[in-house]
């Protein structure tokens, strides 16, 4: 998998290419439009990385411009302005996600491995994870063979990670695809859903599925 | 006693006057007359015949001068009742627009220029303000999303010992609880410059309600604290469903979190007056009433002693009555310290 990371800020730029290696992506970067423009047209990516501020052309016009030239490279905005209104006007001109910053890194390497797997998603009615299995026909879910009650919400959250297992997913992305949030609530609702929704998975059962990893966010998966 | 009133009883005083005058001269002149007429003037005839004709010309004179002037002053001064009404009207929001102008070049038409002058150099330094809250808000976010990057990318070195994890772990809640104040920040400020625009649409409220009850008890429930929703009518309201459901969450939020442990907390949605009416009502220490009027204040956190392990950012207030006050509705709240605190919202209701 390969993508483009254009952003203007140095250091961030340099994480961000850091985070992303290390989840074995090839990463290219480039710290203007122009470039990025050039650079995209050029290589067939898996994705990009969009700052919407940059110097010369910006994020929005470089998008714009790729999707006028039929290119469906997946494209990440970035933001600095972050507002539900850049949300929408980024999403209309043709982005795929959209990440206010300032953003976590694990919840941008969640995002960009999303895009990059877009149309790959498990698409089986039932989802499987070790011997927890969770029917999203029927709603029902099971974990050795035993019934667990789930309230909606829970149902929800729990086929949010199992359609992703073992991927790191962040409080926002959770609180976007699970509550529809576009705005940090600024609560602890996640991390206390979360909880709840162990107790009822993982409390009675071995091995332990669903993982906190501190200061990014939870994964389910079968090996801590 | 107004202008009006004042200028009028001048005049009627001068209009007396003038009689008076008038009626002098008119004595002396028929005093003359009956003088060369009769040789001998008898003088009480001169005078109750000045007194008839004062009486006769005079009084309806009066009359029609009082009422005149009555007339005139309120035409003259209705400019002034005007632009007090225009006045009225200006808030911290529409400096733009600029009072109305006759444009006849008078006392009044000068005043309301000068007027307009000052409400255009007011809106610049508002504008100003609002823009430097805009602009640093900006400008943080950059270093923000360097300095978290950066703390999250050390955490993934695994070879960090614990104590290094958990100084790296805590940094990274304070720079994201900076990154929230921050977010509220721009949020506000962007508010304040009619930048935010609301999808409006016909919302059901009492659903957006049993959800975030739903939400609700999940937060209380560490606590202990029970929540309960007494009333939910079915009501619509015309709005913005991400924001509203941002204001019911804040609410509730701030309901169990400045609650007590075993409290209780209550929500009612019901149709009053015309309106959504939405309570939510929780136990607790309680505001106390001198800082009451302030809880929606921006960074207003009242005596920290009351509440020194509550986090937040401090806008959570200041963001719900930008939210009610954009949907063209109002919020209230009331408390009585160690008894109950009840935070009131009216919406309008979605019209058909």
């Amino acid at each position: 998998m390969r993508v483009l990371v254009v952003e203007d800020e140095k250091k961030t730029a340099s994480f961000v290419r850091k985070a992303l290696q290390a989840e074995g992506f090839a990463v290219d970067v480039c710290h203007n439009g122009e470039d990025a423009l050039a650079a995209a047209l050029a290589t067939p990516f898996d994705g990009i990385v969009l700052d919407i501020m940059l110097p010369g052309r910006d994020g929005l016009s470089v998008l714009r411009q790729l999707r006028e030239r039929k290119s469906t490279i997946p494209v990440l905005l970035l933001s600095a302005r972050g507002e539900v209104n850049e949300r929408v006007e980024g999403l209309d001109a043709g982005a795929d996600d959209y990440l206010p910053k300032p953003f976590e890194l694990a919840e941008l390497v969640a995002r960009v491995r999303a895009l990059t797997r877009r149309g790959g998603e498990n698409k089986s009615t039932v989802l499987r994870v070790a011997d927890l299995t969770l029917d999203t026909v029927t709603h029902r879910a099971q974990r050795g063979g035993a019934d667990i009650e789930l309230t909606a919400r829970e149902y929800r959250l729990l086929e949010f990670l199992m359609r992703s297992p073992g991927r790191l997913c962040g409080r926002m992305m959770i609180l976007e695809k699970v509550w529809d949030y576009d705005f940090d609530p600024g609560t602890n609702l996640v991390d206390v859903y979360v909880r709840r929704l162990r107790e009822k998975i993982d409390a009675n059962f071995e091995p332990k599925l669903l993982h906190t990893v501190r200061g990014a966010g939870y994964a389910l998966k079968e090996q801590p | 006693m107004t202008i009006r009133t004042r200028l009028t009883f001048w005049y009627a005083g001068i209009l007396t006057a003038s009689l008076v005058v008038i009626g002098f001269g008119t004595y002396r002149e028929i005093d003359e007359q009956l003088r060369h007429a009769h040789r001998r003037a008898p003088e009480e005839r001169a005078i109750s015949e000045t007194g008839e004709m004062v009486f006769r010309v005079g009084l309806p004179a009066i009359l029609l001068g009082l009422l005149g002037g009555w007339w005139l002053t309120r035409r003259a001064l209705s400019p002034v009742a005007e632009l007090t009404e225009a006045i009225k009207k200006i808030h911290e929001r529409n400096l733009r627009e600029p009072l109305p102008r006759t444009g006849n070049g008078d006392e009044l038409d000068r005043l309301t220029e000068v007027f307009n002058g000052m409400l255009a150099r007011l809106d610049d330094s508002f504008s100003r303000t609002r823009e430097f809250t805009l602009h640093a808000s900006h400008e943080l976010k950059t270093p923000l999303t360097v300095l978290c990057g950066e703390t999250e990318t050390a955490l993934r070195d695994e070879s960090l010992s614990p104590a290094e994890r958990e100084r790296a772990v805590s940094q990274l809640d304070e720079l994201r609880r900076l990154a929230r104040i921050v977010d509220g920040l721009t949020l506000l400020a962007k508010a304040d410059a009619g930048q935010v625009a609301l999808k409006l649409e016909p919302v059901r409220l009492d659903e957006l309600v049993r959800d975030n009850f739903a939400d609700a008890q999940i937060l209380a429930e560490p606590h202990g604290i029970q929540v309960e929703l007494a009333v939910c009518e079915e009501v619509s309201v015309r709005g913005d469903r991400h924001r509203l459901r941002q204001l019911l969450l804040n609410l509730a939020d701030n309901a169990v979190k400045y609650n007590q442990p075993q409290g209780r907390v209550t929500m009612r949605l019901r149709r009053a007056n015309g309106a959504a009416e939405f309570t939510i009502t929780n136990t607790g220490a309680g505001i106390p009433p001198e800082v009451l009027p302030r809880v929606f204040d921006r960074f207003f956190r009242g005596d920290p002693a009351h509440s020194p392990t509550v986090d937040g950012c401090g806008l959570g207030l200041s963001i719900v009555q930008w939210i009610v006050s954009a949907h063209g509705g109002s919020i209230t709240i009331k408390s009585e310290p160690s008894k109950l605190t009840t935070v009131t919202m009216h919406l309008p209701l979605e019209t058909k």
